[in-house]
């Protein structure tokens, strides 16, 4: 009764989940407490853009949303502002992914890239619409390209580390429905 | 190119829609609560990371550990060097020891003979650091005491050198601190010896910058910063850094050791007794009287010569 095709979509939701409780793990890990010159990239983000433009069925909506929302809380943001965000720009591209399939790959990393800019800038005015205190743009201007350098990277070991590949012609999801 | 699976089960993409509206709709009534009401989403959110860093902590404090142990393997190459640095700097702490216990049995007798009463001694709790804020956007530690242990929002907190932040989120068994270098934090303090008083602006820098000084031009380099006491939020005097000047700004190098943020103390702070009410005269019954009537018309004449001296 096990079906192959579920059963993989079901590890991947857990595989995602897991890799989201590790990132969550190692950025809490209290190595330094010095204010960073250079932040890394938000690799939560990165990877929730790449696994949802390759299978969006591993990732859904709900999850995306809880995940961004913990993050939220345990990063000390505005509860609900950022998931909010990535779960309207995970739509967008969702909603754009069996059009995007055939893209070569610099269209789709610059298609994520624009999408990654307008959360970040989004964020950043709606925080200054409700006042709330920000720090320098300069910070989120760095974690922004950090985030888009970081982009193929983690495809690539999507890729080959989790067989993370986009949908071919004629693949089928659990109940027989074409992809 | 298109899917005609729309064709096969057209109901389902509406629905989808309205559930993330749905979903949407909540995320933003939760910012908008918290923006609302922040205090109540603020205890929500202290609960929850207490709930869930301290089930991280079996393994937080072993990966921790190895990477210090690392770090330390790596220092291993310079160790003969260090030991010599360290030798000479114990060198020099003796004498500034020896000056330390004359000057604090100087202060003993001065302070005896002037009967001065000082704050009573601070209490503290210790506790270790569980993890820091997760995100380069802010800069705070959770540690490991909490409401158990009797933190309240607000108390300072110190390493073994100086001020390191403040409480600012308490669950029932972790408490996060607001480091000082945190783009929120402001804390009120004196600059020593010129006795003038400033904010410490946290900006997400490790200097973190000093401001609304009444003349910076008394202020050199070298000078002690500690805290003032100020609003009542701290208690004052106790040493938050020295004073350095980088590209015109005066900025505070800070005592505490931010490289390695491991045991913090919790200053246990009483609020300070605030005088309510304005002292009652104090009036001897009959001859008071005489000399309030005999005092009072002469203020206006006194006043009337000022404005006259003003005018002229």
């Amino acid at each position: 009764m096990v079906d192959p095709v579920a059963s993989a979509r079901l590890a991947h939701r857990a595989l995602f989940l897991g890799l989201a409780i590790l990132i969550f793990f190692v950025r809490l890990l209290p190595l330094s407490t010095m204010p960073v010159v250079f932040p890394g990239p938000d690799l939560l983000l990165c990877l929730t853009l790449v696994w949802v433009q390759r299978r969006p069925e591993y990732v859904p909506a709900v999850v995306v949303a809880a995940v961004f929302f913990i993050d939220d809380l345990l990063a000390v943001r505005a509860p609900g502002l950022w998931a909010l965000l990535v779960l309207l720009g995970t739509e967008f591209l969702r909603s754009r992914e069996t059009g995007f399939r055939d893209l070569p790959f610099l269209l789709e990393w610059a298609v994520t890239s624009l999408v990654i800019v307008v959360i970040a800038i989004a964020n950043r005015l709606v925080l200054a619409l409700f006042v709330v205190p920000q720090t320098g743009l300069g910070l989120t201007l760095m974690q922004v390209l950090a985030t888009i350098a970081a982009y193929p990277v983690v495809v690539f070991v999507s890729h080959f580390a989790f067989g993370l590949r986009k949908a071919a012609t004629g693949e089928v999801d659990a109940l027989g429905h074409r992809l | 190119m298109a899917r005609d699976r729309n064709a096969e089960y057209n109901y389902q993409r509406p629905v989808r829609r309205i559930l993330i509206s749905v979903l949407a709709v909540f995320l933003l009534a939760i910012f908008l609560v918290w923006r609302i009401d922040s205090p109540r989403v603020e205890r929500f959110r202290a609960a929850f990371i207490d709930r869930v860093v301290p089930s991280f902590d079996w393994a937080l404090v072993p990966v921790t550990k190895l990477v210090g142990i690392v770090e330390g393997f790596q220092s291993y190459a310079r160790i003969v060097e260090q030991n010599q640095e360290l030798r000479r700097e114990l060198q020099r702490m003796k004498a500034w020891k020896e000056a330390a216990v004359q000057l604090e049995q100087q202060n003993a007798k001065l302070l005896a003979q002037n009967q001065v009463r000082l704050d009573p001694k601070l209490t503290s709790v210790s506790g270790v650091v569980l993890a820091d804020s997760g995100s380069p956007f802010r800069q705070s530690v959770l540690l490991n005491v909490g409401a158990r242990d009797g933190i309240v929002d607000g108390w300072a907190t110190m390493d073994g050198l100086g001020l390191v932040g403040r409480i600012s989120g308490v669950g029932e068994t972790t408490a996060r601190v607001i480091l000082l270098t945190d783009a929120s934090s402001r804390i009120p303090v004196t600059i020593q010896p010129s006795g003038q008083r400033a904010m410490l602006m946290g900006d997400n820098t490790a200097f973190p910058p000093v401001e609304f000084l009444e003349a910076p031009e008394q202020v050199r380099p070298g000078d002690r910063v500690i805290s003032s006491g100020d609003g009542g939020v701290f208690p004052a005097g106790l040493l938050v850094g020295e004073v350095e000047r980088t590209d015109g700004r005066l900025k505070v190098r800070l005592s505490a050791d931010y490289q390695r943020l491991n045991f913090l103390r919790v200053l246990r702070s009483r609020p300070a007794e605030e005088i309510s009410e304005a002292g009652g005269l104090v009036v001897a019954p009959a001859a008071a009287s005489a000399t309030g009537e005999a005092v009072a018309p002469e203020a206006p004449v006194t006043a009337g010569a000022e404005n006259g001296a003003g005018d002229g």
